[in-house]
């Protein structure tokens, strides 16, 4: 057992400490059953334990809100050791949680925010607007210089009121303050004063619904109920999130009972564990569209430079058959690059799987006999899925060889515009809007978009500017239109991400909040009776 | 690293019908050595063998068992794979980029070590402490750091592969031939070569090489058996072959996510190629070993 | 003596000063962290803040100064995912590293010395045959498939063990088996030919002669004396084997330094990446160092030397 474990406080039982019986010593049980067997006293209050098998290092970064980098997996444990003022709920993307209530000034300059009466950290201090002022000026995590440019000041008239002036007015500023970055979410000003940045970062305290009891950096991560959370008492008494990185041993671990729920099970795995009784799948469709990138179309001397050989690309993958064999199934084809979900998408028409129409798009484009792509760049983590693909154009005579590249170095090679020729297979899940996604990935100077089309450049700078939101959407609207038609991408579909829970889990969780990959509200959460 | 005295072999013991036995014609290895050939063989002509693509496969026709099991046909002997490919036809395509990255990587390692190795071991002086240091803080330098590295300079491939793992083992060879070579430096001929006013890389060239060639084959035979095993290594950790191409660790690693469904086939097949494969090398190695060279131990 | 200990120190700690210049720059050329921070997509801005956060903004020359300056003091810097002390991260998985190490050995030494003993003293027989075969086994299989066949076999189906994680001796089982197992061929190999010349020695046939019977020539001498190359050999490979468990590790969540350096060079921390290479540079060279020094004590020949 490692040395270094930060406690907070004493932990009650680690779980490998809590073996006391025979069976227990021999890990035959799920520990979490004997951690939950003495639930004789059923009174009210959070019961028994829980366990995941988590798929990424736990890093104690994720442990506090002013670290969040711009990717999704630090929020898994944001959303129990923390709560923010504003934040995505089940059913509301900006439910009010620590703030009650809030307001904007008619010139749009000022955003005042009234706390929730009677809202305790772990330490049993109330949470007040000096937390919140402090919260935001310590936060250094993405976007921390975007959001603070625009910050004048930050007032605070009485300790329930929480006031902050613009420069000038800024219809994202709610956006980014309760979703798009981690500002708004809260942390102790009198504890880190007291205890340190270093000794915060060993225990931390947050006003969510779990405490923070001790971490085993690359093991575990223990928390324990906080009874005073202001949203409800939490169901579950314990939680212990454990690093399990091969994904056959987390599979493994939850047919044996060591962990009640798994985060990413794929293909084969996700079949077996669906067909074991006790154990239920729970895709999560993810904010994160993948596609086909055609970079050669800018050059006339390219068959991709040919509208009908992109079209013919578009109608050879079969994505729905990709979905089945790689993800059961649970991918949500939107034929989009934009998610869903984001402001101001644009339904397009519903991605075609045609060989037959493919192939004569590409004779009629001069290209009966088909050609060479050369090679179809992809992140090696889903050459599982760039594998079908160049199958699918080989089918309709494209012929590419595919060239998967490890995940840092394939987003380099992308956004530093090295992958020219060819086929890119691309993704993302960042945060913004349909405006942003353009911005990056299609209007002329972003960063991954290798060349554009004067009639889209035209309309971006027009809907910037737009402060009527209906005209807006409608340019927008109009340069996904635009994107369709020409078939600058070939978008297959949203990844539905699974996870699997044990036969111990009621409410997992998972799938509550939309597009979120891991389960949360954790207070939600619930073990069977 | 001096080496010991010869070892001194005992009578052979009455014959006797063992298990071992059965496995060679006098002393001679024959089953490994046909089990090699085979896969040779399948790897030269692995065109003409294979009946499919050993890339290409249909989504509909995925996890089919072998053709004697409920479900299979013989239009896949063999069943075949996540993606629907035939997974006979990856077999022979695999031992194609087994032989090439195991033969290739070897001697990549063999003909770096063995000549670092001379030079350290004859030349002695500073050049042997340098070399020597190499080799002690290369350990600190894991397979996988090298894989990662070359893969991001210069875009992962099957000869990246190879490169890596001659890389890596490079320094076995070195520590060996260095021990071999300091031995051979205090034997008459060599004396007699010096004597005789021959230049350092003539001696090194004429005397000492032909000397620890031995040694360097023998050792060769082992490393095979490493390399092939590394090789799936780095696929289970990401960074091997690239897919789609057949390589036997790729579709191991690949496949081992099918045991607990049962789609046993995709791992006990090529894991069994390339178990036979390094257990061959292995054991031609060591009836090596005692044919050619009684006096290396530490291998 | 003296000199002959400060010039072959000096040769280490430039040997160790070419190992942090290599990893540094290797290390840098492999990308870019920040592109693991945010998301494809994210504003130029976020990722020139994370550079400047990390000090990658700085000149290379000026990060490497600045890092081997606080190598002096002891420090390896500060994890990029971790926001922790990198040495901090190494002391903490070092443990579960050598503990796994050894029980790997252990188990290893096990099953190699008594397959090595069986074989030399039976050779071309069965036990010869077998104790190869089983131990060459185990050098053929990647640990991968050997790990998780033990999780299907012991812990899925039998349900005997627990799949992974690290805590308790039962915990300890598969993994330190699955990677003791690729080492015994190798120990195997070594107490059979070392075995075979110690059982040709004139000693032993002189012992023959005394009339003393068979099993206690091989237990009482020859064993003794064939162990030291053998010992000697597990020393260098429990130094090995730290560095290849990385597999091990990843399949049964074994918390130990390859994890961690496969981790730091997967989120390209350049931090960790460099710390776990000189630590583990640093050990072997320090290892390497004493071994020399002891030779060269013992055999004022070597001191001579060059």
């Amino acid at each position: 057992m490692s040395s270094f474990v930060y406690h907070a406080e004493r932990p009650l039982l680690s779980d490998e400490r809590s073996g006391l019986t025979r069976r227990g010593l021999l890990g035959a049980t799920a520990l979490g059953l004997v951690a939950g067997a003495p639930a004789m006293a059923r009174a009210a209050g959070p019961q028994g334990q829980l366990t995941w098998g988590i798929h990424v290092s736990l890093a104690p970064s994720w442990f506090d809100p002013a670290e969040t980098q711009g990717i999704i997996t630090p929020y898994m444990v944001l959303y129990a050791l923390h709560d923010a003022m504003v934040k995505s709920m089940p059913g509301n993307p900006q439910a009010p949680c620590l703030a009650e209530s809030w307001s904007t000034s008619s010139d749009h300059l000022t955003h005042e925010f009234v706390l929730r009466p009677g809202v305790k950290f772990h330490d049993g201090e109330p949470v007040t607007a000096d937390d919140v002022k402090f919260s935001f000026e310590r936060y250094h995590g993405v976007s921390h210089e975007l959001i603070k440019q625009q910050v004048a000041a930050i007032e605070v008239p009485d300790p329930r009121r929480v006031r902050f002036k613009l420069k000038q007015p800024w219809p994202d500023f709610l956006t980014f303050y309760s979703s798009a970055t981690g500002a708004g979410w809260v942390v102790p000003k009198k504890y880190i004063e007291r205890v340190g940045e270093e000794g915060y970062r060993k225990a931390p305290i947050g006003a969510g619904p779990y405490k923070f009891v001790s971490f085993t950096p690359g093991v575990e991560l223990v928390l324990e109920a906080f009874e005073g959370y202001w949203r409800k008492v939490p169901n579950v008494k314990r939680l212990v999130m454990k690093v399990v990185p091969d994904e056959g041993t987390r599979a493994a671990a939850l047919k044996r009972g060591e962990i009640d729920i798994a985060y990413s099970i794929r293909g084969e795995l996700a079949e077996d564990l669906q067909r074991t009784a006790g154990i239920s799948l729970k895709p999560v469709v993810l904010q994160a569209p993948n596609w086909l990138y055609f970079p050669e179309q800018w050059d006339p001397k390219s068959p991709w430079h040919d509208l009908r050989v992109r079209q013919a690309a578009n109608l050879a993958i079969d994505r729905e058959g990709m979905s089945k064999a790689l993800f059961l199934g649970h991918c949500k084809v939107t034929n989009s690059i934009i998610p869903y979900t984001f402001e101001y998408f644009w339904q397009p028409s519903t991605a075609g799987y045609d060989p037959g129409s493919a192939r004569k798009r590409m004779a009629e484009a001069g290209f009966a006999k088909g050609f060479d792509a050369g090679l179809l760049y992809c992140d090696a983590s889903y050459a599982n899925m760039a594998e079908v693909s160049v199958n699918n154009l080989a089918e309709i005579g494209i012929r590419a060889r595919l060239q998967p590249i490890e995940r840092a170095g394939f987003f380099a090679g992308y956004s530093s515009k090295k992958y020219t020729r060819g086929i890119i297979q691309g993704a993302s899940g960042a945060f913004g809007n349909a405006a942003t996604r353009l911005a990056a990935f299609v209007v002329k100077g972003g960063s991954f978009a290798y060349g554009s089309y004067p009639d889209i450049d035209e309309l971006y700078p027009k809907q910037a500017d737009e402060l009527d939101r209906g005209k807006r959407g409608a340019m927008l609207e109009k340069m996904q239109q635009l994107v369709h038609d020409k078939a600058i991408y070939a978008p297959i579909w949203q990844l539905g991400f699974i996870n699997a829970v044990g036969p111990r889990v009621g409410e997992s969780g998972f799938d509550l909040i939309t597009g979120f990959a891991y389960t949360a509200p954790f207070e939600d959460i619930t073990i069977k009776a | 690293m001096s080496t010991p005295a010869d070892v001194i072999r005992l009578p052979s013991p009455a014959p006797r019908f063992t298990a071992l036995r059965t496995f060679r014609i006098g002393d001679f290895p024959v089953i490994p050595v046909l089990i090699l050939g085979v896969i040779t063989f399948a790897a030269i002509f692995a065109n003409l063998l294979a009946p499919h693509n050993p890339e290409v496969g249909s989504l509909a026709a995925r996890f089919k068992p072998p053709f004697w099991l409920a479900g299979g046909s013989t239009e896949y002997l063999l069943g075949t794979d996540q993606l629907g490919r035939d997974v006979l036809s990856r077999l022979i395509f695999g031992a194609r980029v087994s032989m090439v990255v195991g033969f290739t990587a070897v001697m990549v390692a063999g003909v770096i070590g063995t000549v670092l190795g001379i030079m350290a071991g004859y030349i002695g002086g500073w050049v042997d402490q340098v070399i020597m240091r190499l080799t002690d803080t290369w350990l600190a330098l894991p397979a996988l750091t090298f894989a990662i590295f070359l893969a991001a300079i210069v875009g992962p491939s099957m000869w990246n592969i190879v490169i890596i793992l001659g890389a890596v083992y490079w320094t076995r060879y070195a520590r060996v031939i260095r021990g071999e070579v300091l031995s051979l430096k205090e034997r008459e001929f060599v004396r007699l070569a010096i004597v005789a006013g021959c230049s350092k890389p003539t001696i090194m060239l004429r005397h000492i090489l032909p000397n620890v060639i031995n040694s360097a084959i023998v050792l060769a035979t082992l490393m095979l058996g490493v390399v092939i095993v590394t090789e799936a290594s780095l696929s289970f950790l990401g960074v091997g072959v690239p897919p789609p191409e057949p390589a036997w660790g790729l579709m191991l690693s690949d496949g081992k996510q099918g045991l607990m469904v049962g789609y046993w086939w995709l791992t006990v097949f090529p894991g069994g190629c390339i178990v036979l494969m390094v257990l061959s090398a292995n054991l031609i190695g060591d009836w090596l070993r005692v044919k050619l060279d009684p006096q290396l131990r530490q291998l | 003596m003296k000199q002959y200990i400060i010039r072959r120190s000096s040769y280490s700690l430039l040997s160790l000063f070419l190992l942090s210049l290599t990893i540094f720059f290797f290390v840098r050329v492999t990308g870019d962290p920040a592109t693991l921070l945010v998301e494809p997509g994210a504003s130029a801005a976020d990722i020139a803040a994370i550079h400047q956060r990390f000090g990658l903004d700085k000149p290379l020359w000026t990060q490497y100064g600045l890092f081997v300056w606080s190598l002096f003091q002891g420090d390896l810097g500060q994890s990029f995912y971790y926001q922790t002390p990198v040495f901090e991260l190494y002391l903490d998985r070092l443990p579960n590293s050598l503990l796994l190490a050894f029980v790997a050995m252990s188990l290893s030494l096990l099953i190699g010395i008594p397959a090595g003993i069986m074989a030399s003293v039976q050779v071309g027989r069965f036990w010869d045959g077998f104790g190869k075969l089983f131990t060459l086994l185990g050098q053929s299989l990647p640990s991968f498939l050997v790990g998780l066949v033990l999780i299907l076999v012991f812990s899925v189906y039998l349900g005997w063990l627990p799949s992974s994680g690290a805590g308790t001796p039962l915990h300890l089982i598969m993994p330190a088996f699955a990677l003791g197992w690729y080492f015994a061929a190798s120990h195997m190999r070594l107490t059979r030919s070392s075995m075979l010349e110690v059982l040709g020695s004139e000693y032993i046939k002189l012992a023959r002669l005394k009339g003393l019977p068979q099993s206690m020539i091989i237990a009482k001498h020859a064993f003794k004396n064939a162990l030291i190359p053998v010992l000697t050999l597990a020393g260098i490979n429990v130094v090995v084997m730290v560095n290849v468990a990385v597999v091990v590790e990843t399949v049964f969540a074994w918390p130990g330094i390859g994890r961690l350096l496969y981790e730091g060079i997967t989120f390209r921390d350049f931090p960790i990446v460099q710390g776990v290479v000189i630590m583990g540079g640093g050990m072997i060279v320090i290892v390497n160092l004493v071994i020399d020094i002891l030779y060269a004590i013992i055999d004022p020949r070597i001191r001579l030397e060059s």
